[in-house]
């Protein structure tokens, strides 16, 4: 058996198992924990990670430094030079954009806010569709048919052609309707997917017990049916935050966002809108694309990992 | 809306690479290509005398000539379709004197008719709205011929600036004259003119919503005179490039040989990448100083901004020198009063700054706070002024075609709200914007450079904010002059001393003295205040064409949206 020994020195002191057995071990203990997962954490940290540099900036940085003119122009991070020769400065760590302010003041400010807009989108769409979908599925009848056909119809409109007019007829908007003005965009999807869940598990034995023992719609849809659903529910938490996110930096990019609240897209709007791109200042455009793209790669493993502790086939064994 | 240009940007490229390929008989060494700023929202109409882009497309530099061009260099007028003119003793009645052998590109004679057609139009049609023909409209009693090549105009008004006003292209355009045998019988508020022809040594051939192409007529009736020779240039195209970083692109990679204004960092990339782009000035600042300084407009009938020491509380606050770094990368200076920092314009400048009625080149919060606690406002928790339960709220329209003008209002704003006044930008399309909010005064504050006009005397721009202009909010002010509908005891006193002041000959010595003394009134009126000197900084491609205008080739200013473009054209040469 020598040669089927590994490092795994506990296992080779109690007793000697074979190489299924262990594998057998292994898989055992991640059952016992399907939260235990890597991507899960990772993801998890890349987002906290965002969040923790929005706390720990408004402690450690002058966030003054975030108005137009507070500094000089157009100069690059520590240990780069631009197009004028200007070298970056421990008073402007990421450097400052064309009006004079300061890149790691915008993101420490303009990181979270896209964050949050994403989150309370997704927060007021999925308690919309949630509400929505367990009504369609478990009451059926006529106002299944209603919220159905208003959720295909919905679906079918592109919401980015909706919110620009929107956006540009409000003017300047803050960042809250933003999120509300998105969360009308939202609730669709989940909606249609948790109808169809709830209406597979409807005919489930144990939902049939709690309804001959009388227990009350209410009761059958979020206490015995909910719970049921929850990692499935996170997971497309999950994905209308990225989609949130999405349309707002989309709206941002397009000039469309709130005007004097910094954020990550509206960073990029004004730097393609001032030549960024043909003047090199990398670092005015690339800094909050980076951060964007940390926040969907954290959302995306999140994503994953809750696909894994809700769908025990795609757990993969060692 | 950037996204949207961006596309048409691409499209326009596409297209264009489409349209060459089909025509390919003219080659891009041949082809002048221009930037456009602004989309050409109805492409088939060129009456010039309704709102829209109907002209800066190319239509008033390649097709239509004007009788003169005020030179920036000399200040004298060159002569274009006239060749000269008189005034009476009075500068009542002005005899112009037509070029002969001119033609319209269809073979028809231009003549004493066609101007008197075309200002016979002006006069009788109440509803025809461009800046050009309201003025004339304003100040001519009458036009006649006198014969085929001499026209008379009898002014209601004594008017030494007549000729330079209305003919001179002393700013944008002149007054330009349609031909009669088209024209006639037409409604000049509505006819479209959609085949369009001028006198000018180009024709149109194509116009879209992003680009308008224009050909060379070998036929032109000056090199047939002898006035002047063809221009080398085969064909003109105006391209709507969409915004700095696409205009930039495309002018390092020669597809673009004149561009518009750019930021002084723009330029020195361009400039990094190709070597054969030019500007006015060899170095820093590079810009060309444009007669139109820029000012805050402010609507002076929409509360809290009717009262005037509101305004000059604004006026307090908002810091020019920091406009001037940030939003102009330091190429350009404060105002010191509404006029252009020219040297002809120094001894007016420096009446009103002998009667200490000049704007401090710094802000000063504190006087500015001062002023608004005078007026009844206090500072809530928010740390914005309020009275009465109402915030000091002000929205500021501002024109998003430029990052000039957005980059400025982004700083006033920004200095606002520190002075405790919630300001907030709000962007509109070019053409919106000066179709729809500034001539019907839909906005509270705007940015722009109304008070444009004076370039060697005073009137041209003081004139524009007198009380007989003052139309209410939804009506279109006459040739957007005093759109700021300032009115009341200050208006009047100020407006009676210009009106004084335009009767007066060019160059009296009481025109100084006029000046400040209507300047207290419109210190302490502020219908807009005064940001910063307008310098306009255009790339210029020497890859395929040169004789570019510039500080050391000075045949005149490099505005080629103007309608002296013609002069730019002529002097273009073919590189190398």
């Amino acid at each position: 058996m020598a040669e089927y020994s590994t490092d795994d020195n506990t296992a080779e002191a109690t007793h000697k198992m074979t190489r299924a057995e262990r594998r057998q071990a292994r898989r055992m203990r991640r059952f016992d924990n399907p939260w235990n997962n890597p991507k899960l954490f990772w993801g998890a940290g890349l987002l906290l990670g965002i969040i923790a540099l929005g706390i720990l900036g408004r402690l450690f940085w002058d966030l003054e430094l975030v108005f137009t003119g507070s500094g000089m122009l157009k100069l690059p991070p520590i240990g780069f030079e631009n197009l004028r020769g200007q070298e970056g400065t421990l008073a402007n760590p990421l450097g400052t954009d064309g009006a004079g302010r300061d890149i790691l003041a915008l993101i420490i400010i303009g990181a979270p806010n896209s964050l949050f807009v994403g989150l309370l989108a997704s927060l007021i769409g999925m308690s919309a569709g949630i509400m929505l979908g367990f009504t369609a599925g478990f009451v059926g009848g006529r106002t299944d048919d209603v919220i159905r056909v208003l959720s295909d119809v919905m679906i079918t409109i592109p919401p980015l052609l909706i919110l620009v007019v929107f956006q540009a007829s409000f003017g300047d908007v803050s960042l809250t309707m933003m999120a509300l003005l998105i969360a009308g965009f939202v609730w669709q999807s989940p909606t249609r997917l948790i109808r169809a869940q709830v209406l597979s598990m409807r005919e489930s034995g144990y939902v049939q017990m709690a309804r001959l023992s009388g227990a009350s719609t209410f009761h059958i849809m979020f206490k015995e049916m909910l719970p049921n659903l929850v990692p499935y529910l996170f997971g497309s938490f999950i994905a209308n935050v990225t989609t949130s996110i999405v349309t707002a930096v989309g709206l941002e990019v397009l000039g469309l966002g709130p005007q004097r609240i910094p954020t990550l897209g509206r960073t990029i709007y004004e730097a393609i809108n001032a030549g960024a791109l043909i003047q090199n200042l990398w670092w005015w455009w690339g800094i909050p694309t980076i951060l964007l793209a940390v926040m969907f790669i954290g959302l995306l493993l999140i994503n994953l990992g809750l696909d894994e502790v809700s769908n025990p086939r795609l757990r993969k064994l060692s | 809306m950037t996204l949207t240009k961006r596309l048409l940007g691409a499209s326009a490229v596409a297209l264009l690479a489409a349209t060459g390929a089909l025509a390919q008989d003219v080659a891009r060494e041949d082809t002048v290509i221009f930037d456009l700023d602004r989309t050409i929202k109805d492409p088939s109409n060129f009456n010039w005398f309704t709102p829209g882009t109907k002209r800066m497309h190319g239509a008033h530099q390649a097709m239509w000539e004007p009788l003169f061009i005020l030179n920036y260099g000399t200040g004298e007028l060159d002569p274009w379709l006239a060749t000269g003119f008189e005034a009476n003793d009075d500068s009542t009645e002005f005899t112009i004197s037509l070029r002969e052998g001119v033609e319209w590109s269809d073979g028809a004679a231009f003549t004493a008719d066609d101007v008197t057609f075309t200002v016979n139009m002006a006069l009788t049609n109440e509803e025809i709205s461009s800046r050009e023909a309201a003025t004339i409209r304003a100040q001519v009693a009458s036009v006649e011929k006198i014969d085929d090549l001499t026209v008379k105009f009898t002014l209601n008004n004594p008017n030494p600036r007549f000729m330079v006003e209305n003919f001179g292209v002393r700013i944008f355009g002149s007054f330009l004259i349609m031909p009669e045998h088209i024209w006639n019988g037409q409604d000049p508020a509505t006819f479209a003119f959609s085949s369009p022809i001028g006198t000018g040594p180009y024709t149109l051939t194509s116009a879209a919503t992003n680009r308008a192409i224009w050909d060379r007529n070998d036929d032109w009736w000056g090199a047939k005179t002898g006035f002047m020779d063809l221009p080398e240039p085969l064909r003109l195209i105006w391209l709507e490039s969409g915004g700095e970083e696409s205009r930039a692109q495309l002018m390092a990679t020669n597809q673009l040989d004149a561009a518009q204004n750019v930021s002084v960092g723009t330029f020195e990339a361009i400039r990094a990448q190709n070597s054969n782009v030019t500007a006015w000035y060899d170095d820093f600042p590079y810009a060309a100083a444009d007669p139109c300084a820029r000012q805050l407009e402010i609507n002076t009938t929409v509360a809290p901004w009717d009262n005037a020491n509101l305004r000059r509380a604004v006026a307090m606050i908002i810091d020019r020198t920091q406009i001037a770094n940030v939003a102009a990368e330091g190429a350009t200076v404060p105002s010191r009063t509404m006029f252009a920092e020219y040297g002809s314009m120094a001894p007016f400048i420096d009446a009103v700054v002998e009667a200490g009625l000049d704007l401090p080149a710094r802000g000063d919060m504190e006087a500015g706070k001062a002023m608004i606690e005078a007026e009844g406002w206090s500072m809530n928790g928010d740390g914005v002024y309020e009275k009465d339960g109402e915030e000091l709220a002000v929205k500021i329209h501002v024109n998003s075609a430029s990052t000039e003008y957005t980059r400025t209002i982004d700083v006033i704003v920004e200095q606002l709200n520190r002075a405790g006044i919630k300001a907030s930008s709000v962007p509109v399309e070019n053409g919106v914007f000066w179709g729809e909010v500034l001539p019907f005064g839909a906005y509270e504050m705007s940015y722009s450079w109304l008070s444009c006009g004076s370039v060697n005397e005073p009137w041209a721009s003081m004139g524009r904010y007198t009380v007989k202009d003052v139309v209410p909010v939804g009506e279109r002010s006459p040739g957007f002059n005093n759109t700021a509908r300032w009115d009341g005891p200050e208006a009047e006193a100020y407006s009676e001393i210009v009106d004084g002041m335009a009767n007066l000959p060019l160059g009296d010595e009481a025109i100084p003295g006029m000046v400040a003394e209507a300047y207290q009134h419109l210190d302490a009126g502020m219908p807009f205040i005064p940001l910063v000197q307008s310098f306009k900084l255009l790339p210029m491609n020497e890859t395929y064409w040169t004789g570019w205008p510039s500080n050391d080739n000075y045949y005149n200013h490099p505005f080629f949206w103007w309608n002296h473009t013609h002069q730019i054209i002529h002097n273009l040469e073919k590189a190398g």
